[in-house]
């Protein structure tokens, strides 16, 4: 044990005290940000879209201009009213300006209304040019039409639909479309982390037993250590490592949610909560053993890197898997491939925890998922423990996956 | 101490070690000296318990190795290694608590060892930083800083110069003064022959000779002459009385036909050569191994002794 614990301190120290988990400690929670929630929130509000830059209009049709500047206002979009559409398509050709419109004489009936882009792609700029004409247009008809413009308004107004969450006690939540988009950026950036962060330590884990090989280090390490001593000892150092990234990140998620959102009167999504972070802490720790000791067993019996990368791709397929279909799950997270795959252990990590988040897994379900994983982690750490005895001393042999896989058989 | 007993061990077709025992006592250095390939590093792992035996016994005093013993026992393998992002210093530190010494002890006896080798500036750096040879040195102070009392050295010579070579034969000398058994392979007969007390000699895994190296040369005889000299000397081996020869450009070991004495060369050569020095001798080591296994133990500069004996 004394000798375990020395060789987990030294581990720990190697993987922690290195500037790329320093960096990654903290500008993880930014990352995950930037790769999960960023791309929608710009995608979604027309103001960051536009960069502050102006939509020039030009238009035929009296008032339509006027209506596409107070929308745009309301949406801290300015617009630039022209009558020069060279210039106006020249400045959207330079980036000067975020988009022109054209609405012909005639328009609605006979001219046509049109949105000059330069990338064509912009779908919430246009989409909002149109639903702006489409509502004027509404209204320029009704016009025409003589009839009651009130009258009209009363006939098309909203009818009232709200949508409810029932708790476990009976509880009733109002949801929104707002409520299921903040789900599944919260579902994604945790799901996310769990995915990184797997891969990195399992990774991390494979090329430091590799590591051991190349430089010649293991011989030495065996002259005073088992086998079984190294290998356990690299995993739980470097489980340690990963744990005090999570403290860290998981620190500033509570901070902010407890302390900054009221402070700042932030809007914090409500799914960033202790027992959700706890959920992800957890789940993390699990698919860390798991995969943490196949990747060992792995790098053991791999020649160098590069061998341990081909080795290593079934265990990348149950991450990419999971992450691969995550939008399937978010929406409907108790089908039965759903619930197949939180169960089965190489993939419950992910899919259990989407599940916890978004819905409520019956507790057997839970129980079954979380009790398979223990065992797997057991069983894998055994089958690993046997394999890196015998790959750790293997060299100038690029096995095969199915030759390693018997070494376990060697008593 | 240390006994070896019929041990073998074979690689899918190849036996790497064919049936050796030898025993290595307190206090003494012991070498076991063979070609490339024979069989001395397999041996030496299957001592450490790194590799198993496939038969055969390996015992401490009596018992099997534990893991326990292990802290008794200081290992420089062959292929040498360590972590290069760490520090010189840290890095013995680590080895040494793992062999269950104390920090302050280890500090001290590592201090002591840097010190000895003239590297104790270098405590600091990276490891990543050192050259061939001062890794070599700081490796050898990784397997011998914890104050073994039995140390195994597998080829702790291979690329050193002459001078670090010195140094290390001293310090493997000075082990053994403070009652260290040293256990040492080589390919190189020269290292054994300055410091052995006893020798197993190997070949394709099998024992050639073993024994206490005095006796190893008393049995294979005294009838050897070593001749430093300026001049073509291609013409002793055609002597009469000469059965071998060792020859380098400027130095020869001739072995001299039975009944033969040192004095007729002598008178054979003398006004042929310019004698700079001629001394009957035991023959080497190296004489011997290649007498009894037919080719040079050394395969890089050996070529030309056995193109020699052949001759």
């Amino acid at each position: 044990m004394r000798k375990l614990a020395l060789i987990v301190r030294h581990e720990f120290r190697m993987a922690a005290a290195n500037k790329a988990f320093v960096i990654l400690t903290i500008l993880g929670p930014f990352l995950i940000l930037a790769v999960t929630v960023l791309p929608t929130f710009v995608a979604n509000n027309p103001a960051a879209m536009s960069g502050g830059r102006p939509v020039a209009v030009s238009s035929a049709v009296p008032g339509a201009a006027e209506a596409l500047a107070a929308a745009y206002g309301g949406m801290g979009v300015e617009v630039s009213v022209t009558d020069d559409p060279q210039a106006a398509k020249a400045a959207v050709l330079d980036g000067s300006a975020a988009g022109y419109v054209v609405v012909e004489a005639g328009w609605p009936d006979s001219g046509r209304a049109l949105f000059y882009s330069k990338t064509g792609v912009d779908a919430t700029m246009y989409a909002s040019t149109q639903a702006v004409l489409a509502a004027f247009a509404r209204e320029l008809r009704i016009g025409a039409s003589g009839i009651d413009p009130e009258l009209v308004r009363g006939i098309l107004a909203d009818a009232p639909f709200e949508v409810l969450k029932i708790g476990p006690e009976g509880s009733e939540e109002s949801k929104t479309q707002d409520d299921f988009m903040e789900a599944l950026f919260v579902s994604l950036s945790f799901v996310m982390v769990l995915y990184m962060t797997v891969l990195l330590y399992g990774q991390m884990i494979g090329a430091s037993v590799v590591r051991e090989k190349t430089s010649k280090t293991v011989e030495v390490m065996l002259s005073s250590v088992t086998s079984r001593e190294l290998m356990f000892g690299k995993i739980l150092g470097l489980g340690l490592a990963g744990l005090l990234q999570y403290g860290v990140w998981i620190s500033v998620a509570l901070a902010l949610v407890k302390l900054a959102g009221p402070a700042f009167d932030l809007a914090v999504p409500a799914s960033i909560s202790p027992e959700n972070l706890g959920w992800l802490l957890a789940f993390f720790l699990l698919a860390f053993f798991l995969y943490s000791s196949a990747y060992a067993a792995l790098g053991a019996a791999s020649e160098d890197e590069h061998h341990l990368g081909q080795l290593a791709w079934p265990l990348l397929l149950f991450l990419i898997v999971p992450l691969v279909m995550v939008s399937s799950f978010i929406m409907s997270p108790d089908s039965g491939l759903s619930t197949a795959l939180s169960i089965f252990p190489m993939t419950a990590p992910l899919v259990m925890l989407i599940r916890v988040l978004v819905s409520d897994p019956p507790a057997w379900q839970l129980a079954a998922s979380i009790s398979l994983l223990l065992a797997s982690v057991a069983g894998m750490a055994l089958l690993a423990s046997k394999i890196f005895r015998t790959g750790i001393l293997m060299t100038g042999k690029r096995a095969k996956l199915g030759e390693i896989v018997r070494w376990a058989a060697v008593k | 101490m240390l006994k070896v007993e019929q041990v073998v061990k074979t690689y899918e077709t190849v036996r790497a070690v064919d049936g050796l025992s030898f025993e290595a006592r307190p206090g003494e250095i012991f070498g076991l000296i063979g070609p490339n390939g024979a069989g001395k590093s397999t041996t030496i792992r299957m001592i450490m318990n790194i590799i198993a035996p496939d038969s055969g016994s390996i015992r401490f005093d009596g018992k099997r190795l534990s893991e326990s013993d292990k802290s008794r026992i200081g290992y420089l393998p062959e292929e040498r290694g360590l972590y290069k992002k760490s520090r010189v210093g840290e890095s013995l530190e680590y080895l040494a608590a793992l062999k269950g010494m104390r920090l302050p002890d280890a500090r001290a006896s590592i201090g002591a060892w840097l010190e000895r080798f003239g590297i104790a500036d270098w405590r600091d750096r990276k490891v990543s930083e050192l050259s061939k040879g001062m890794g070599q040195k700081v490796q050898f102070i990784g397997s011998v800083a914890h104050k073994p009392s039995i140390v195994l050295f597998d080829e702790p010579f291979s690329g050193l110069d002459p001078l670090a070579q010195d140094e290390l034969l001293s310090a493997m000398v000075e082990l053994k003064k403070d009652g260290v058994t040293v256990l040492f392979s080589t390919h190189v007969m020269d290292h054994a022959e300055k410091i052995c007390e006893r020798i197993l000699l190997v070949n394709k895994g099998r024992e050639v000779l073993y024994g206490p190296l005095a006796e190893v040369k008393e049995r294979h005889g005294r009838n050897a002459v070593q001749l430093e000299f300026d001049g073509d000397a291609t013409f002793v081996k055609d002597l009469p009385f000469v059965e071998t020869v060792v020859a380098y450009p400027r130095w020869i070991e001739v072995e001299l036909k039975e009944g033969s004495e040192p004095d007729q060369l002598f008178r054979a050569v003398a006004g042929r050569l310019r004698v700079r020095r001629f001394e009957a001798v035991a023959p080497s080591l190296h004489k011997i191994f290649v007498r009894l296994v037919g080719r040079s133990p050394d395969e890089t500069n050996g070529a030309g002794a056995g193109e020699a004996l052949r001759a």
